[in-house]
Order: C-alpha cells, then sequence, then structure tokens
C-alpha cells in the first residue's frame, strides 16, 4: 500500500536523522587510546620547550604503559583564552600548567583539584615549603609551582662589545640603563632596547624599586596615575630619542620571542622571564647573556623570584591518582628533570636542583648562574595578582599603545588605565 | 517587466482556513514537524537558546568560572558612561563601515559594469573576480594579508621601488584600518555577481530608445542604468552593511588579535571578544552583543526609511 510506504519511509528518515545527531554526541575522546587511561596534559611555551615536553612525557607513557598522555600546547595569549573556555565548559584537561596570575581565578572557580588529597602520588616534601605555599589558594594546595624564575635584561654580549658600550653590572640604576640605551642607540644606529613602557613586568621592578607595590593586600591599586605618569614619561622620552623601540616595533610584542624586536634585530636588548629567554639562542646565537634588572636610584632591588608556572589538576578529572602521578613525575623524577633542564625555569626540588645544577649546559647553566648571581639579595615576592590583573596586563599594553603613537599624553593615558584598573579591581 | 519588490499587502493575505478533518491535518502537520525537525532543533538549540541566555547574561557578572550574579542594568550603564574604549571601538568601526562598504559597492558595480559589455570569456572572469570572495573569510588569507602589508612586506617594498616610504602599514595607526578594509573591498565577488545578475534584467529597448535619442553614455549610464539597479544597489547595500558591522577574522588576524595599533582597528565584535574571553567579562559581553544587534536593526531600518528615496521600483512607474 502506498500510505504504508510513505509512512515506512518516513520513519526510516526519522531514524537515520537521529542517528547521525547520536554518533555526533557520542564521539567523546575517552573511547580512544585502545583500553588506557588517557590523560589531556596543556601547557604554554616555545618550541625548545616543547621539544623537551615531548622527551618527558614519552618517558612517562614508557615508565607507566598503561597511561597515554596526549600534550598540546600553545603561545601564552593563546592558551590563556583557550583554557578559560575549556574550563568554563566544563572540558578542563586533566592536567594543566598555569601561571601565577591564574591560580586564584581557577582555584576560587571550582576549577581545580585538591592536591592533598593525592599525597601519596605525589610528593611535596622536597620543595621549598616557601615556595610551594604559593600554590596554596584559602588553605588549599591546587597547585604545585614547577620553576623558580626572574626577569631579565636579555642581551648579545658580542653586540654590546663591538659597539663598545660597557656591560650591565649588578646593582645598575635605572638611569644607568636608560645612559646605557642611549650610548648604544648612538654607536650602533639601533634602539638599545624593547621599550619597557608596554610591560607591566617592568614597571612592577620600577616601582618595587622605589619601594611600592602593583596591588595591596588587600588586592587594591599599589600606586597612583601619578607613579604610571612618571613611568610612562621616562619611557617615553627615550623612545622619542631612538634609545627605545619605535612606536611600530613596540606594538607588535605579544609574548613570543620571535616577535621581540631582540629577534628581529630590531633592538640590542630585550626585558624578559629568564628560562624563557632560551627561545632567543637559535636566533641571536651563543653569547646570549641575562643581566639582573636595573634597581631604584638608591640601589634598591625591584625584581623578584616568582614560581615560573604551576601544574594542577582538574577537579572534573575521572584519573585524579594517574594526574597526580604524572605531575610529581615532571616534578620530582630526576629523569624527567635531566630532560627538562631549566626549560621551565630552575626545579624547585631542592636535591634535584642540586643534583643537576653541574650538569646543566648551554643556556640552562646560564639561566642557572645568572639566578645564583642574584640569589640573596632580592626582596620577598608579592601575593599572588588578583583576578582582575589577567586582563589588565592587555590593557597596560593598549593604554600604553596610544602614548607611543603620540595619540595621548603620558598623564591622559595614566589617567585611563587608573579607571579601568579600579573598574576591574571592583567586580 | 520584473517585479524585484513583493509588495507587504500579498505576504499578509490569510491563506484560506484549514479543512475541518482534524486527523487528517493532524497527520500532515505532524509529518511537516518530522521533516522540519532537524531545522527547528538546530534553529531552537543552537540560536534562539543561546541567544535568551545571552539575553539573561548581559544583565549580571558572569566570569565563566563563578555562578552569573544579577547586577541589573549596571553593564549597559558602565558601556555607555565609564568605558572610553568601548566608544573607540564604536568609532573604528563606523570608520570601517563608511570606507569598506561603498569602496567595495564602487568596484562590484565597476567590474560588473565591465563584465557586462564583455563578449568572450565573460564566464572566466567573473569566475575569477567571485574567487576572492570564496576565499576572503578564511583565517589564512587575513594572515597573508598581515604578512603583505607588514613592514617589509609586499606592499611596502613595492611602493619604496616607486619612492613612497610608507613602512608596514598593519603598525600604524590609520593605515591599518585601510589595511582591513582592502581586504574586504578586494572580496566584492558576491555583490558583483548580483549586480551582473540586475544589469542583465534592464530592457535593451531603453537604450537603444536613448542611443536613438542621442544619449550620451554618460547619460544612459545616470538615467537608465542606476535607476534601473537601484533595487539591486540598496539589496546590496543594506546586506554588505550588516556585514560589515559584523567583521571579525580580518581584524583579528590582521591586528595580531589586540584591535591594534593603538586601537585603530579595535572592531565593536574584536572588543566584544576581547571583554568575554580575554578579560572573562561574559556580562558585559553579552550586553555589548545585544546593544550590536539593536544598533544594526536600527541602521538598516534607517536605511530602509531613506530608500524611498532613491530605490527605484519599475512597476511603480507604470502606476
Amino acid at each position: 500500500m502506498p500510505g504504508n510506504r510513505t509512512k515506512w519511509s518516513c520513519a526510516t528518515v526519522a531514524v537515520l536523522t537521529l542517528s547521525v545527531l547520536l554518533t555526533g554526541c557520542g564521539g567523546s575522546d575517552e573511547s580512544s587510546g585502545g583500553g588506557k587511561t588517557v590523560l589531556r596534559y596543556t601547557w604554554w611555551g616555545n618550541p625548545d620547550r616543547a621539544a623537551r615536553t615531548q622527551e618527558a612525557v614519552a618517558l612517562f607513557e614508557k615508565e607507566h604503559p598503561g597511561v597515554e598522555v596526549q600534550t598540546s600546547f600553545a603561545g601564552y595569549e593563546a592558551y590563556k583564552q583557550k583554557l578559560a573556555t575549556q574550563a568554563a565548559g566544563g572540558d578542563a584537561p586533566d592536567v594543566m600548567q598555569l601561571d601565577y596570575r591564574q591560580i586564584d581565578q581557577y582555584a576560587s572557580g571550582g576549577i581545580l583539584l585538591d592536591l592533598a588529597e593525592q599525597k601519596k602520588a605525589l610528593r611535596t616534601d622536597e620543595i621549598d615549603p616557601g615556595l610551594l605555599a604559593t600554590g596554596v589558594v584559602d588553605g588549599t594546595q591546587y597547585a604545585i609551582p614547577q620553576g623558580r624564575g626572574t626577569e631579565a635584561v636579555v642581551y648579545d654580549a658580542k653586540q654590546w662589545k663591538e659597539a663598545g658600550v660597557t656591560l650591565p653590572s649588578k646593582g645598575w640604576t635605572w638611569g644607568e640603563w636608560a645612559d646605557a640605551m642611549r650610548a648604544l642607540a648612538r654607536k650602533t644606529g639601533k634602539p638599545g632596547s624593547v621599550d619597557p613602557g608596554q610591560s607591566e613586568d617592568c614597571f612592577e621592578v620600577w616601582l618595587r624599586g622605589q619601594g611600592k607595590v602593583l596591588y595591596t593586600k588587600d588586592r587594591g591599586l599599589g600606586f597612583t596615575a601619578d607613579d604610571l605618569t612618571r613611568w610612562w614619561t621616562f619611557t617615553d622620552k627615550l623612545r622619542r630619542e631612538g634609545a627605545v623601540s619605535a612606536a611600530e616595533q613596540t606594538t607588535q610584542l605579544d609574548g613570543s620571542v620571535e616577535n621581540q624586536p631582540l629577534a628581529r634585530g630590531t633592538a640590542m636588548s630585550d626585558f624578559n622571564w629568564d628560562a624563557p629567554a632560551s627561545g632567543y639562542t637559535a636566533i641571536v646565537g651563543e653569547e646570549l647573556t641575562l643581566a639582573p634588572m636595573p634597581s631604584g636610584a638608591d640601589g634598591t632591588p625591584g625584581q623578584y623570584f616568582k614560581p615560573s608556572m604551576f601544574m594542577g589538576a582538574a577537579a572534573s578529572t575521572e584519573h585524579p591518582e594517574e594526574s597526580a602521578e604524572f605531575i610529581d613525575f615532571m616534578i620530582n623524577d630526576e629523569k624527567a628533570a635531566a630532560i627538562l633542564g631549566a626549560s621551565r625555569g630552575i626545579p624547585v626540588n631542592e636535591p634535584i636542583r642540586d643534583d643537576i645544577g653541574p650538569e646543566l649546559k648551554d643556556f640552562d647553566k646560564t639561566v642557572a648562574d645568572y639566578q645564583d648571581s642574584v640569589d640573596g639579595t632580592l626582596k620577598a615576592p608579592p601575593k599572588a595578582p588578583p583576578t582582575g590583573d589577567n586582563s589588565l596586563q592587555t590593557t597596560f599594553q593598549r593604554d600604553y599603545d596610544q602614548v607611543s603613537f603620540e595619540q595621548m599624553t603620558p598623564r591622559e593615558a595614566a589617567e585611563d588605565f587608573i579607571t579601568e584598573a579600579k573598574a576591574e579591581l571592583r567586580s | 517587466m520584473t517585479t524585484t519588490d513583493i509588495p507587504a499587502k500579498t505576504v499578509r493575505t490569510k491563506t484560506p482556513a484549514p479543512p475541518p478533518r482534524q486527523r487528517g491535518r493532524l497527520r500532515r502537520e505532524g509529518a511537516a514537524w518530522v521533516f522540519l525537525s532537524p531545522w527547528v532543533l538546530g534553529a531552537v538549540v543552537l540560536t534562539l537558546l543561546p541567544m535568551a541566555v545571552s539575553l539573561y547574561l548581559s544583565f549580571t557578572d558572569y566570569d565563566l568560572f563563578n555562578a552569573p550574579r544579577w547586577v541589573g542594568l549596571r553593564n549597559y550603564v558602565q558601556m555607555f558612561t565609564e568605558d572610553p574604549r568601548y566608544w573607540r571601538s564604536v568609532g573604528a568601526t563606523l570608520m570601517y563601515v563608511v570606507i569598506a562598504v561603498p569602496l567595495q559597492l564602487a568596484l562590484a558595480l565597476a567590474v560588473a559594469l565591465a563584465l557586462k559589455s564583455m563578449k568572450r570569456g565573460k564566464s572566466f572572469y567573473r569566475s575569477a573576480f567571485y574567487a576572492p570572495s570564496l576565499l576572503g573569510a578564511s583565517m589564512s588569507i587575513a594572515l597573508v594579508w598581515r604578512a603583505v602589508f607588514n613592514d617589509g612586506g609586499t606592499v611596502d617594498n613595492l611602493l619604496s621601488d616607486i619612492g613612497i616610504h610608507t613602512g608596514g602599514w598593519v603598525n600604524k595607526p590609520g593605515w591599518a584600518l585601510l589595511a582591513v578594509a582592502l581586504l574586504t573591498v578586494w572580496q566584492f565577488g558576491a555583490p558583483m555577481v548580483i549586480f551582473l545578475a540586475g544589469l542583465q534584467q534592464i530592457p535593451v529597448e531603453l537604450y537603444e530608445a536613448a542611443a536613438v535619442d542621442g544619449a550620451s553614455r554618460k547619460r544612459q549610464f545616470i538615467s537608465i542604468t542606476l535607476p534601473m539597479l537601484s533595487p539591486v544597489l540598496f539589496f546590496n547595500l543594506v546586506l554588505q552593511t550588516i556585514q560589515a558591522f559584523q567583521v571579525f577574522t580580518p581584524a583579528f588576524a590582521v591586528s595580531g588579535g589586540k584591535g591594534g595599533p593603538a586601537d585603530s582597528t579595535l572592531f565593536y565584535t574584536l572588543y566584544l571578544y576581547d571583554r568575554g574571553f580575554v578579560a572573562s567579562h561574559m556580562g558585559y559581553a553579552s550586553a555589548m552583543a545585544w546593544v550590536l544587534l539593536i544598533a544594526i536593526g536600527a541602521v538598516t531600518a534607517v536605511l530602509f526609511r531613506t530608500s524611498r528615496s532613491w530605490v527605484f521600483y519599475a512597476n511603480e512607474g507604470e502606476r
């Protein structure tokens, strides 16, 4: 009967449509891996770090045949956005690398696993207690610091010597730094440095050199529009003199080493964190050197040791034990430490730090020696920045763009920043 | 004569009342719903529900991690009174719409006119000019665009060869927006094809009569082509304006994701993305999205209002 046929074809179409929809929904990643436990591990970093991480992960998989670790990495900015979206969607990776700026937000949002519950798999007794405490939010250990880092002036000693400019010395002040930049520009025709005006990190070092702070203990702003105006006036003047990079160069900075003027050969030095500066070795060459950050006029150091990054596990993970084992491996295993070297900062596990210290070579050794040279002279690190700092870092760069392109005076841009910062920290 | 205009009345005319046979009707409608279900499901789950949620979120403070907190109109108030960057993004978007849309339409019309009078190879050129429209929306083209207009890029080098030193466009406020606008203008294929179709609808008799009366080509263009083409022109204008307000990918890629330099390409959607996904203010971003929706609606309404005075429908002339 024709009527029946129509009915049947309708039903067939409906069933087919539904099955297509359902297959689309059911394709979760849990099933892959051939019966193995699959851990997802995400992090940010440069290609050098990527190569070493892959090697360490392969070793972990060899030692734990039942576990497969799927890794993915990106540059910091992209990573930050992707992780936030994943976490909000309830799809946080099992193990994730976190920045000091993210801990507060992720812990209070219930994204992170209480790692103290996994004590059996994850040992923390060999980590410096002060450093370990940086991963604690409201009394709970949500994350384990993975390395120790500090900022540095990164430069190519060969170029500086050729230009006949005195190399940076310990305890140099911002005034001396500025003179060196002018001298470099005069002798080489290239700006001496990237423009530090765009960097909230550099501003913090400058502030601390004057005994001030970026954020107060109760999560308010630790500086005024006057302070920021002075900083931006200082850097703006250097830019006009050609001593630091031009606005067209500065605006392209996105956190990746390749886009820094030092890597592009358009400036003679850079401000960066010590470990990630390894990314320059492939571009700049062997004489890549780290010097301490300039200090305040009276010699007060502004830079500090901070946990360069953390490892945390997702509260939603189905494999808390394996996740903890993996974190333990990355932080406490000697063979892993030998592979990773200083690519994530100097290790936090103290026996391992002492063991691998003499073994370090190339740029890893440069980083270790640099940290030794400033160790003991620096002041205590500030508390983890408040949640809003995450976006203020970008706002800082944007507002300075207005200054370096001469669309606003340092005063106007500083007032703008303070307004936005207050709104950001209020919420 | 063709009628591009469908009078509103015919749409509203009532269909005759359905026959009283309820069972048959139910069966027929049931089948209709089954066939419609893929679309209906998609529309409800992927469009209507998210829209409703976003409307709700626009009245809250929501950081993606903690539950949304009701704040009433605060997001809207903050947007209009306390956020200088918001107004910079509105300015950049308007500037972009005003530059990109007319340029794109003018180019599309010019190429369509040239193609219309072509004797041979018409379909080849039509495809060739249409190709950028197919490629243009992709991220890769936008990245290539950035490289082409960067310092040391193709454009910089070519201009330097003829003695004009511009440097990289994408790193100069004032020039960067132009680079993004050119990417849009380059994708003139879609409006061009529509123009071409419109041009072919214009009766040849009109031109013949004009030629007999001794009208110059310029005169013919102004007195015949433009008025006869005005409905198509209007259609393209509305479509491209709406699209231009929502431009995202090219600006995101060309400006390296930041809307720089100095916020010069910080288009509305880019700032919206920044607020939502970088600063984790989803409530604020949702409020921005609703303001954009209303603004686009208002601009479209204004365009329709003005169209009465310049869009000529052939059937009106006969009345």
